[in-house]
């Protein structure tokens, strides 16, 4: 099951970023961008919701409380990246630095605070994650 | 300055790893989660579309677009979320960021972009990454299950 769902991570999360290059490739309006996001968002929010709502689920207030603080973070590293790029910091020296930096306090607090143990064919595959990672944010 | 803020960056999206395996921890449900997330997600942008004050007028095929790719970070931050509640979130995590190399693989495909050397290094890596992860997870559980069988 593990190994399925790190398929569809590895395959659904890497093509969820792929309409911002196709769009930016029509030479719309910088307008668009913040109507597209919203689209973007509700469909998510429709995706997941809607078999929720067919199931009879409903969201807790620890639920939303939880949610609102991933949503803080999240919109937080998306405003922090734009403001780096705005400052005139090249692409190839914001994204590594993000990404690479966000595994790291991952690793870190997956260590410390959540006392995951690493095998070692785990440790290479990281350390060489971490490079692929940084590499494909230089390119 | 503009240092500082891809450091900021960097520890909000770390932070949001972190956060998801807490809340995993504190029982919340995978898809109610991800339905809170994207909830909360779309009034910030919708809050911020209507202050732009340029209305929501976009090509239809830029919505159908924004549709299949909402939809797929749905999916997958689901399946990363789910995955959390038995495997490692650090290996979550790295396998949510080496997934920016699928869109620069289709886009080498799709638009012929030039394949670098830089590029050929990080997808040979990256696919390197995933399998050692992928028979690390393996032997892990192989341990697991032969040291619970041992106790039972």
């Amino acid at each position: 099951m593990w190994f399925l769902l790190m398929l569809i991570v590895l395959l659904t999360n890497g093509m969820s970023a792929f309409g911002l290059k196709v769009i930016a490739g029509w030479a719309l309006p910088g307008s668009v961008k913040f109507p597209y996001l919203a689209i973007w968002y509700a469909a998510g929010l429709a995706g997941v919701g809607a078999p929720m709502l067919l199931r009879g689920m409903r969201l807790s207030r620890k639920d939303l409380l939880w949610g609102a603080l991933m949503a803080a973070l999240s919109i937080a590293g998306q405003v922090a990246m734009a403001v780096a790029l705005d400052s005139n910091v090249p692409g190839h020296i914001v994204f590594p630095v993000a990404i690479g930096g966000s595994i790291f306090v991952v690793v870190l607090a997956g260590r410390i605070f959540f006392h995951e143990r690493m095998s070692r064919l785990n440790i290479i595959g990281i350390i060489m994650g971490f490079i692929a990672v940084i590499l494909l944010g230089m390119s | 300055m503009g240092l500082l803020f891809c450091v900021l960056a960097a520890v909000a999206f770390g932070l949001l790893g972190c956060v998801s395996k807490a809340a995993e921890q504190r029982g919340c449900g995978a898809s109610a989660l991800v339905a809170s997330v994207f909830g909360w997600a779309t009034l910030v942008m919708l809050l911020r579309t209507a202050a732009q004050h340029s209305g929501f007028q976009m090509p239809a095929k830029a919505v159908a677009i924004a549709v299949a790719c909402g939809i797929c970070a749905a999916v997958a931050y689901l399946a990363f979320q789910t995955s959390i509640k038995t495997g490692k979130v650090t290996v979550g995590w790295l396998m949510m960021n080496l997934s920016s190399g699928v869109p620069a693989a289709v886009s080498i495909w799709i638009y012929k972009e030039k394949l670098s050397p830089i590029k050929i290094i990080a997808f040979a890596l990256g696919l390197a990454s995933v399998l050692c992860l992928f028979w690390g997870q393996k032997s892990e559980s192989r341990v697991a299950a032969n040291s619970s069988r041992e106790r039972g």
